[in-house]
């Protein structure tokens, strides 16, 4: 039963494939380009493209989808199967990470890391699978770290607003327009930096590959014909800076993306002034309910 | 235009790839987190019901273990008990046995010195006789005449009881 759920998850990606492979024409050369647009749809104040990222990280999450339904179906409380296990050990690791980067308070924030580690993470490995990897557009990464700059402000803003533009002020009230560049830079770079990392991977290895094919055509010149056009150098060589670009700075930026929103959305937030806020609310709303209390007194 | 710019910003991609990212921490949420999160709490339900079924279960033992410790302790208390009641019962009767047959043997004596005395006294008496008898027949053929038979008596009886009280 569970099975069909591992099976579709591996389909998901399947499909993304033969996507590809269906409708993207084949490169030729050094083609370094964005996403293949699949059709455009007319929308108010821009058109909106259906490309090739939007595609696969949309298949990405159904095969995540998939993949949970099949790590929890079946749950026990003992004789656990090793589906289990690993479940647990995902939702625990998670759980530790975000307690010990953001706190207590944060703890809600789990399935939220979760999510960017496993959209990111599984965005930069689908290059594994011949695909275009998402997390090298711009915009998919771009709205992730719109997200976080979201709740950075929401949880700034937490401990009143006051608070919040009190603290471009800070040290000196000089200082207020950098702090407002600072503010604007902090989604602007993670998004820059994920993205560059990954796109900067598939560009180098476009540039090997190339660079590759056109050395072992000058070093294998003096072999007859169709021979001599063969880049041999191409043979192994580029996978080793696969390992690299795809396989751990995939991994790596997926785990700084991450991090980066755990220490700006805690660290953003005042928990003395949010604390304190909340003690005086409190205390504000006990009263009221005093002064109710003997107005009802009165009456009675 | 087949592909994108390598470097081209559209509003609503970041908006499309924003919601995917709610709509993935929506699902980890749903469908990772909290059944694992569920199964771990009736997990550690479970076995805090273990632990106090165990706890219960440790505290009848240690109950019956009590209970059996007192009545054995009970028991050997009754056992000295009967054996006290048993070696003062005997001891009792010992010494009723004792008494009894003290008295018997008393009753015995008395008797026998009884019979005695009155052997000794029918002796007496018929020694008494006898000598009267003697005496008499002795005085009458020494002076020859029958004397009064009673004065006689009376003068022997007294005799011999003298004799007697000086013996």
């Amino acid at each position: 039963m569970s099975i069909i759920f591992l099976i579709l998850s591996v389909l998901s990606f399947a499909a993304a494939i033969a996507i590809k492979v269906m409708f993207v024409p084949a490169s030729q050369g050094i083609d370094i380009a964005g996403a293949h647009i699949f059709f455009t749809i007319k929308m108010p104040v821009q058109d909106l493209p259906i490309t090739e990222s939007q595609v696969n990280s949309w298949l990405i999450i159904f095969g995540i989808l998939f993949l949970c339904l099949f790590l929890t179906s079946g749950l026990k409380t003992r004789d656990i199967s090793v589906r289990q296990l690993v479940a647990e050990w995902i939702v625990e690791t998670v759980t530790n990470l975000v307690k010990t980067n953001m706190g207590e308070f944060f703890e809600g924030f789990a399935p939220f890391v979760a999510a960017i580690l496993g959209l990111s993470a599984f965005s930069s490995l689908s290059s594994l699978l011949g695909l275009f990897p998402p997390t090298s557009d711009i915009n998919i990464v771009g709205g992730w770290a719109l997200l976080v700059f979201i709740l950075i402000t929401y949880y700034k803003m937490k401990a009143g607003p006051l608070i919040y533009l009190r603290s471009f002020g800070q040290p000196v009230p000089l200082l207020a327009p950098l702090n407002i560049i600072s503010e604007f830079a902090t989604p602007v770079s993670m998004a820059f930096r994920h993205y560059g990392n990954v796109l900067s991977g598939s560009i180098i290895s476009v540039l090997v590959a190339v660079g590759l094919s056109e050395l072992s055509k000058m070093l294998f010149r003096f072999l007859p014909g169709v021979l001599a056009d063969f880049p041999y150098l191409r043979i192994g060589i580029p996978a080793v800076l696969s390992v690299y670009f795809d396989l751990f700075s995939g991994c790596l930026q997926a785990f700084i993306f991450a991090m980066l929103t755990m220490s700006y959305v805690s660290g953003g937030f005042p928990a003395e002034e949010y604390a304190a806020r909340k003690k005086k609310r409190e205390q504000r709303k006990a009263a009221r309910e005093a002064v109710l209390a003997s107005n009802r007194h009165k009456g009675s | 235009m087949q592909n994108l710019d390598i470097i081209s910003i559209n509003i609503w991609q970041i908006v499309i790839s924003l919601a995917n990212l709610v709509i993935l921490f929506l699902i980890l949420k749903k469908f990772l987190f909290e059944p694992v999160k569920k199964i771990k709490a009736q997990r550690a339900n479970e076995i805090e019901a273990e632990y106090r079924k165990a706890d219960k279960a440790r505290h009848e033992a240690d109950e019956l273990k009590n209970g059996w410790e007192e009545k054995i302790a009970a028991a050997d208390q009754k056992a000295d008990e009967i054996i006290n009641e048993a070696v003062e019962l005997a001891n009792s009767r010992n010494e009723i046995m004792l008494y009894e047959s003290r008295e018997k043997a008393d009753q015995i004596i008395r008797k026998a010195k009884a019979d005695i005395e009155r052997d000794r006294r029918e002796a007496r008496e018929t020694i008494k006789k006898e000598i009267v008898d003697v005496s008499q027949a002795i005085s009458e053929q020494i002076i020859g005449r029958e004397i009064n038979m009673d004065d006689h008596r009376d003068l022997i009886d007294t005799a011999i009881d003298r004799m007697g009280e000086t013996k």
